[in-house]
């Protein structure tokens, strides 16, 4: 058993162990930017850590149970000027909580369930621009104490219990005050007292959001000779006949813009009628926007009658049907409408209009021409339209347009080269299908233009001039189109202002040299997402200005061989990831540039290989070079080694007999012979051993000492004893010159017999034939026994030629060495003897 | 005694990893005769309650959907990314706007991190019936700077 001692022994370092492996316990905040930035978000914190810099600017200490803000919690922090406290389940905030936070300029405490909130609770704050107080039980404005707050900008109130719009006295001291969102409230009442403050202090730029009250009523002249920069006003009326006349309550007012509308998931109004907006007929408005009145509507003309005079109207999801006429003398400058379902394209005769933006309605098929006198911006996109005819004056009936939108839609028939439109300085075809796009010069004439989109538009670029006239452009987007051959030619001759070009995902295989050789001022180009197989840097020489340059997504597999990669001095940034770079020795002067550019290429670490397979996925930068020099060095090696061992063979081969002098016997020995052959010929044939064997045999290598009767018979001494005492005696071997002489000379025969019986009495063997020339057969059968013999024994044969020659004197010599008593040991015995 | 102290350490070591990563509960959707679905929150920071009015292989259009959650973030704009699988092959992907900035379609977009959302209506959806087999779903909300507000892995499971 344990001892209590001993296991609280043991615990305690556990424990200690434990704490120490979550350090960041002490320290829980993430810095996102060091002594400025810190994240304590839903941390369990029950206090306001103490262990943050006192510099800290901006403090998220959202989603903490604080619940409490006792006096001057923050004065560690006198540099803030952010402070989120989102969801800290606070519902007491004492006096001076904030004290000390001079700087603070946002403070949010969205969510949190205040309880009782001190007078003094947000004093000090001299900087305050925006507080945000959403979802946090406010009573009443009245009664929030932040009446001192000169400098408050935004006030967000919304989500709250508020049922009083009475504006506070206070806000006469808020010249700031830009924006009050009471959005989310419990008002159902406007008097004419609420908005006292601001008949005596006028806040021209205030920005109020009243949506999703439940507005009942408004007093009549509430809001007479009010000024405010906006009001909205979404799903706050419960039916059209309160809408109505809250809508006439609101008479008087004078607004930059009136927002009027509801929220899909917050309708309340049975129908919409033209009855619901004559109210607006008092009210001085700018700008009018109305959004997701989503109810089928017929007079839709009427709805505009009390809007002549709106410079400028939004309409969001509003049904229109068949908009076909507009009230007459409007003075609309702009005109949105969003998400509008239309059943057929409006034939407005609007001369004030100077900007129509139609987008994502559904229901207009095709574009029929409009007569719009002013109109200088066009945004059509998104509406899934076909034109039939594109682009002239006599199709939009204005020339003065300089912004067209046509992306989105559907078939566009480019059946006219802009004319009358050459004030066009933006065009945007983007996702549209272009029809005859590359058929001719389509945009010849519009010397102003700035920006053409015409990216995934199908078009296939054939005709080299498509571009010409383009002459002021800057930027040309024109990805997920096609070449002809997937080839690009130099289709940019007049782009001399060009200075960025997108041709990604245009199936680009080959890029002509001199493809941009006309665009001094290009700046970025984006080539991914083609099939480029190299990286060809001719194309780009000339473009002087170029900074970024986009090679991804194709299938280079390296540079082009042999070529060094030039590319423009001032290019910044180059990407060559997902690419099919090989990594294999051929290409490593480029693996090698890739190597040295790191700081140029754009992930340089992403770029992998994909060839060779046991290099698939692994970084371009670990390939070594070491490889290639390896199997360099290899290749040199047995190269090496192969020349050497035919070179050392061919030695061996010419100076075989001079090794087997150097590996047998360092003196060759003829052992007790004093000759190593006796050579037994004609006479006639003299000078063919004179000049022939002799010569090879005596001053070659190894040298043999040869038994010739002509030289070492002793004189004075019969024939016949010299020839047995000097020659048969004293020789290894016999050598017997065969030819038509030796036949008949009888003394020859003489020889070769004694010769024969010499070797059946020594029982030596060593008779070496050499047939010098051709004999008769006839005359050989004389001698029946030599005729024998040759016919059994191989012989050697003469032959006067370099190669049988050579082989002839290698067999002699091989012959006359069969024998002889070659191992040192033998040379030492008879050097004794 | 020995042994209890090292059972003791161990525990502790373990309960230490699972609360770092900690998995919310599966919940159930609906459960009928033919048809289940159940999500698990796939969002570290928070899990989130949703319900269909309606459990039936013929899906209906304009389902009436409840989904209630605490933001984590301001949702200033909102997209929906749907990912349907069958056994591990994606079918059907798509990306929906729910937010824009400028008059946004729903009465909770443009609310703020704190704030709570419920959404008791209508969801734009088509009619369709639900071939048998078993399906995933992935869906995503994410903000105008891609923090992910809500997320779920949804297993629906038709027989």
């Amino acid at each position: 058993m344990m001892s209590p001692t001993r296991l609280a022994g043991m615990l305690i370092p556990a424990m200690a162990f434990l704490s120490c492996l979550r350090p960041e316990s002490w320290e829980p905040c993430v810095q996102v930017v060091p002594n400025i930035t810190y994240k304590c978000m839903e941390l369990n914190l029950d206090k306001i850590p103490n262990n943050i810099p006192t510099s800290t600017k901006k403090l998220d200490l959202s989603f903490n149970p604080l619940r409490h803000l006792g006096s001057h919690s923050f004065s560690n922090f006198p540099e803030l000027e952010v402070l989120d406290l989102s969801r800290c389940e606070i519902r007491i905030i004492e006096d001076d909580a904030y004290q000390g936070l001079n700087h603070l300029s946002i403070l949010i405490l969205t969510g949190n369930p205040i309880q009782r909130l001190f007078p003094g609770a947000f004093s000090g704050l001299s900087s305050l621009q925006k507080l945000v107080a959403v979802e946090t039980n406010l009573q009443s404005l009245e009664g929030f104490p932040i009446g001192h707050l000169k400098t408050l900008k935004e006030l967000n109130v919304a989500h709250n219990l508020i049922h009083s719009f009475k504006l506070p006295e206070y806000f006469s001291n808020m010249p700031n005050l830009e924006y009050l969102d009471l959005s989310n409230n419990k008002i159902q009442n406007i008097y004419h007292e609420d908005l006292q403050v601001l008949h005596q202090m006028p806040l021209l730029n205030l920005s109020l959001d009243l949506s999703l009250n439940p507005l009942y009523f408004i007093q009549p002249g509430a809001f007479k000779e009010i000024k405010l920069h906006e009001l909205t006003l979404r799903s706050n009326f419960n039916s059209t006949d309160v809408m109505k006349t809250c809508i006439q309550g609101l008479a008087g007012l004078k607004i930059h813009q009136l927002v009027l509308g509801e929220f899909k998931n917050e309708r309340n109004l049975e129908s919409f009628d033209k009855s619901l907006l004559e109210g607006l007929c008092n009210l001085t408005i700018e700008k009018f926007r109305i959004a997701y009145f989503d109810y089928p509507s017929k007079d839709t003309i009427d709805l505009f009658n009390c809007l002549v005079n709106v410079s400028t109207i939004s309409l969001v999801h509003l049904p229109l049907n068949r908009p076909r006429y507009l009230p007459k003398n409007l003075r609309w400058q702009r005109l949105e409408m969003v998400k509008c379902d239309i059943e057929e394209f409006p034939k407005w005769e609007l001369d004030s209009l100077k900007e129509f933006v139609l987008t994502a309605s559904k229901g207009v098929s095709t574009f029929t021409e409009m007569k719009l006198e002013s109109l200088e911006f066009l945004d059509l996109s998104r509406n899934g339209m076909s034109f039939k005819g594109c682009c002239s004056h006599s199709h939009l009936g204005t020339t003065r347009l300089k912004h067209l939108d046509l992306s989105f839609n559907d078939i566009i028939t480019m059946s006219s080269n802009f004319l009358g439109l050459e004030e066009l300085e933006y065009l945007d075809f983007q996702h549209s299908n272009l029809k005859q796009a590359s058929d001719f010069s389509v945009f010849l004439s519009l010397r102003n233009l700035r920006y053409l989109d015409i990216s995934y538009t199908h078009t296939q670029v054939v005709f080299q001039g498509i571009f010409d006239g383009l002459v002021s452009l800057q930027v040309l987007k024109m990805a997920g189109n096609s070449f002809q051959n997937n080839f690009l030619p130099n289709i940019f001759k007049d782009l001399t202002n060009l200075t960025i070009l997108d041709l990604s995902r245009c199936q680009l295989e080959q890029v002509s040299k001199v493809a941009f050789g006309s665009l001094p001022k290009l700046q970025l180009i984006n080539m991914s997402h083609n099939n480029l197989l190299s990286l060809d840097t001719l194309p780009y020489e000339p473009l002087l200005s170029l900074q970024i340059l986009d090679c991804s997504f194709n299938r280079i597999v390296a540079s082009k061989e042999r070529e060094q990669q030039r590319f423009p001095s001032n290019l910044v940034s180059l990407n060559l990831t997902q690419n099919d770079f090989a990594c294999v020795c051929e290409h490593q002067n480029f693996l090698q540039w890739v190597k040295d550019h790191r700081q140029l290429l754009v992930e340089v670490e992403q770029m992998v290989c994909t060839k060779p397979l046991d290099m698939q996925g692994m970084p371009m930068l670990s390939f070594r070079n070491a490889t290639c020099q390896r199997s360099k060095t290899i290749i040199s090696v047995s190269v090496f080694t192969v020349l050497m061992v035919s070179l050392v063979a061919v030695l061996v081969y010419k100076f075989y007999f001079h090794l087997m002098l150097l590996a047998g016997c360092k003196k060759h020995s003829r052992g007790e012979s004093t000759y190593d052959a006796f050579v037994i010929y004609s006479s006639q044939d003299e000078d063919w051993v004179r000049n022939e064997l002799v010569k090879n045999l005596e001053e070659g290598v190894p040298p043999f000492q040869l038994c010739l009767h002509y030289r070492d018979f002793i004189p004075g001494v019969a024939i016949a004893a010299n020839i047995i005492q000097e020659g048969f005696y004293k020789s290894r071997k016999v050598i017997v010159v065969v030819s038509q002489h030796f036949i008949q000379s009888r003394w020859c025969i003489f020889e070769y017999e004694i010769a024969q019986t010499w070797q059946f009495l020594s029982s030596r063997a060593g008779i070496i034939f050499i047939v010098l020339q051709k004999l008769e057969k006839s005359l050989l059968r004389q001698q029946v026994e030599l005729y024998r013999l040759l016919s059994r024994n191989t012989y050697l044969e003469w032959e006067d030629s370099v190669l049988g020659r050579h082989i002839f004197w290698r067999r002699l010599r091989k012959a006359l060495l069969d024998g002889k008593p070659w191992s040192p040991e033998g040379t030492a015995d008879t050097e004794n003897s | 005694m020995k042994g209890f102290t090292a059972a003791l350490l161990v525990g502790s070591l373990l309960s230490l990893s699972r609360s770092s990563n900690k998995a919310w509960p599966p919940h159930t959707v609906c459960r009928d005769g033919n048809l289940e679905v159940l999500y698990q929150s796939c969002d570290p920071l928070q899990d989130f309650g949703f319900s269909v009015d309606q459990c039936s292989k013929h899906l209906k259009p304009n389902l009436n959907v409840r989904f209630g959650i605490i933001l984590r973030e301001d949702i200033k704009e909102l997209f929906l990314d749907v990912a349907l699988f069958n056994k591990g092959s994606p079918i059907l992907n798509f990306s929906y706007p729910i937010c824009e900035e400028d008059l946004p379609k729903f009465s909770f977009c443009g609310r703020r991190k704190g704030e709570q959302i419920y959404f008791a209506g209508p969801v734009n959806n088509p009619g369709f019936e639900i071939l048998q087999g078993e399906y995933q779903v992935l869906l995503e909300l994410y903000n105008e700077n891609h923090f992910t507000v809500a997320c779920a892995n949804a297993t629906i499971i038709c027989s």
